[in-house]
Order: structure tokens, then sequence, then C-alpha cells
């Protein structure tokens, strides 16, 4: 079967710490190898602010992973994942054959540069349905 | 592309495309800045495109095409799912 190119982005439970959270992330890692992936890349972004919180926890590590993989080794990456309690949330997304890989990892909240890109207050008639 | 269908069609205004009021047309910013991609870890470039609620802004307003904006909606769903963009800005 053809192997494909996928990209998982995994949330880590926050109690996991940092050396806990580069374990797992080493496990997921020959997880995914031993489901016949090759891993190319893996980015560890660290503990970060979640937008929302789950499993009540406000932050979280996340790890992303870059690989390739068979359509049924995906199935089983997803499904351990998912038994793995210490992650919170995944996200598998199939990548295009050519796109580039994915940057080193985006500037934290507290790093980040206004862009010269200013955002929806500029859309004309936006107007909120609801107060 | 679609800057130079705009400037096109500024010319010969009227002919069936009435503008109603005034401003600036809007252009698919996707299609305008190719350097800008759609990527569902980017919640800087995301981020632009959600209402004060979190929610997400309708192509109408926000000008997106539509291929654009249906892919930029996957990417924002996607981020939701990892608590990288909110799902709204009030706590449930």
């Amino acid at each position: 079967m053809a192997d494909r190119r996928y990209e998982t982005l995994v949330l880590i439970h926050p109690d996991q710490g940092e050396p806990g959270s580069k374990e797992l992330a080493t496990r997921i890692r020959t997880l995914i190898e031993e489901q016949g992936g090759t891993v190319s890349q893996v980015q560890e972004w660290g503990l970060r602010d979640l937008s929302y919180p789950v499993g009540k926890q406000k932050r979280g590590f996340y790890v992303l992973f870059e690989y390739r993989a068979s359509t049924k080794g995906l199935a089983e990456i997803q499904r351990t994942l998912k038994l793995t309690d210490p992650v919170l949330r995944y996200v598998s997304v199939r990548q295009a054959e050519n796109a580039p890989p994915a940057p080193p990892r985006p500037a934290k909240r507290s790093e980040r540069e206004d862009e010269d890109f200013d955002g929806a207050a500029e859309f004309e008639g936006m107007g909120e349905g609801e107060a | 592309m679609a800057r130079e269908r705009s400037e096109r069609r500024g010319k010969s205004e009227g002919r069936g495309m009435r503008r109603r009021g005034m401003g600036r047309r809007k252009v698919c910013r996707f299609c305008a800045d190719k350097t800008m991609l759609i990527d569902y870890k980017d919640t800087r470039v995301l981020g632009n495109f959600l209402s004060e609620r979190g929610k997400i802004i309708p192509g109408r307003i926000t000008g997106n095409c539509s291929g654009h904006q249906r892919r930029l909606t996957v990417a924002i769903k996607q981020a939701r799912t990892v608590a990288l963009l909110p799902y709204t800005s009030v706590y449930p």
C-alpha cells in the first residue's frame, strides 16, 4: 500500500511536565515507526496556553510529528493515541506530497510581533449578531 | 488573478454588476498574496478571520473567494479541536 504524508499535532497533559512530555513524544515516535511509518520531523512547541480549557487544564504541551505512513498505520496510530491518557487531543492531517516541511514552531504568544496585517476591524459592514 | 479581474471590472462598471454603496472592492487575501498559506497551525493568520466571539467571519464580509474560504473554515475547525483557537470567547 502506498504511503502517505501525514502530520499529527498532539496535545499533552501539562502534569506530564517537560521531561514527561519529551518521553511521551519519543514513545509516539516509536509507535509511528512500529506502524511502518517514517518520521521526518518532530517539533516540540513546549507548554502553551490553550484557547479553552481541555480536561480542566488551561495549558498543555504541543508536539508535532511529520511522517509518512500507510492508511492502516495511521488508523492504528490514532487508535493508540486515543487510548493514551496523557494525550488530551490530537489532530491528524494529510499533507500534500509537495508541501514544504513545517517551519519551526510558530512564535509563542508573548514573543509574537505585530504584523502589518490588520485584522477583522478592517472589514466593512461587519456586525456581531448576538450581544 | 483576482486582482486583474477586479481592475478590468473597475473600468466597465455598471454592466450587470451594480456596486451598492461606496467602499473598496474586497479581494480575497489568499489570492492576492500567494505567500499567505492556509495552515491550521498558523493561528496568527486564522485569527484574522474570527470575530471577537470566536466565530468564523463569512466570506461575503471578508471578501475571501469561495475556494479559500472553504479551506480556511476547515483549517479553523482543525485548530479548534486541539485548542489552538477558541470555539467561543465566552467560556461555556
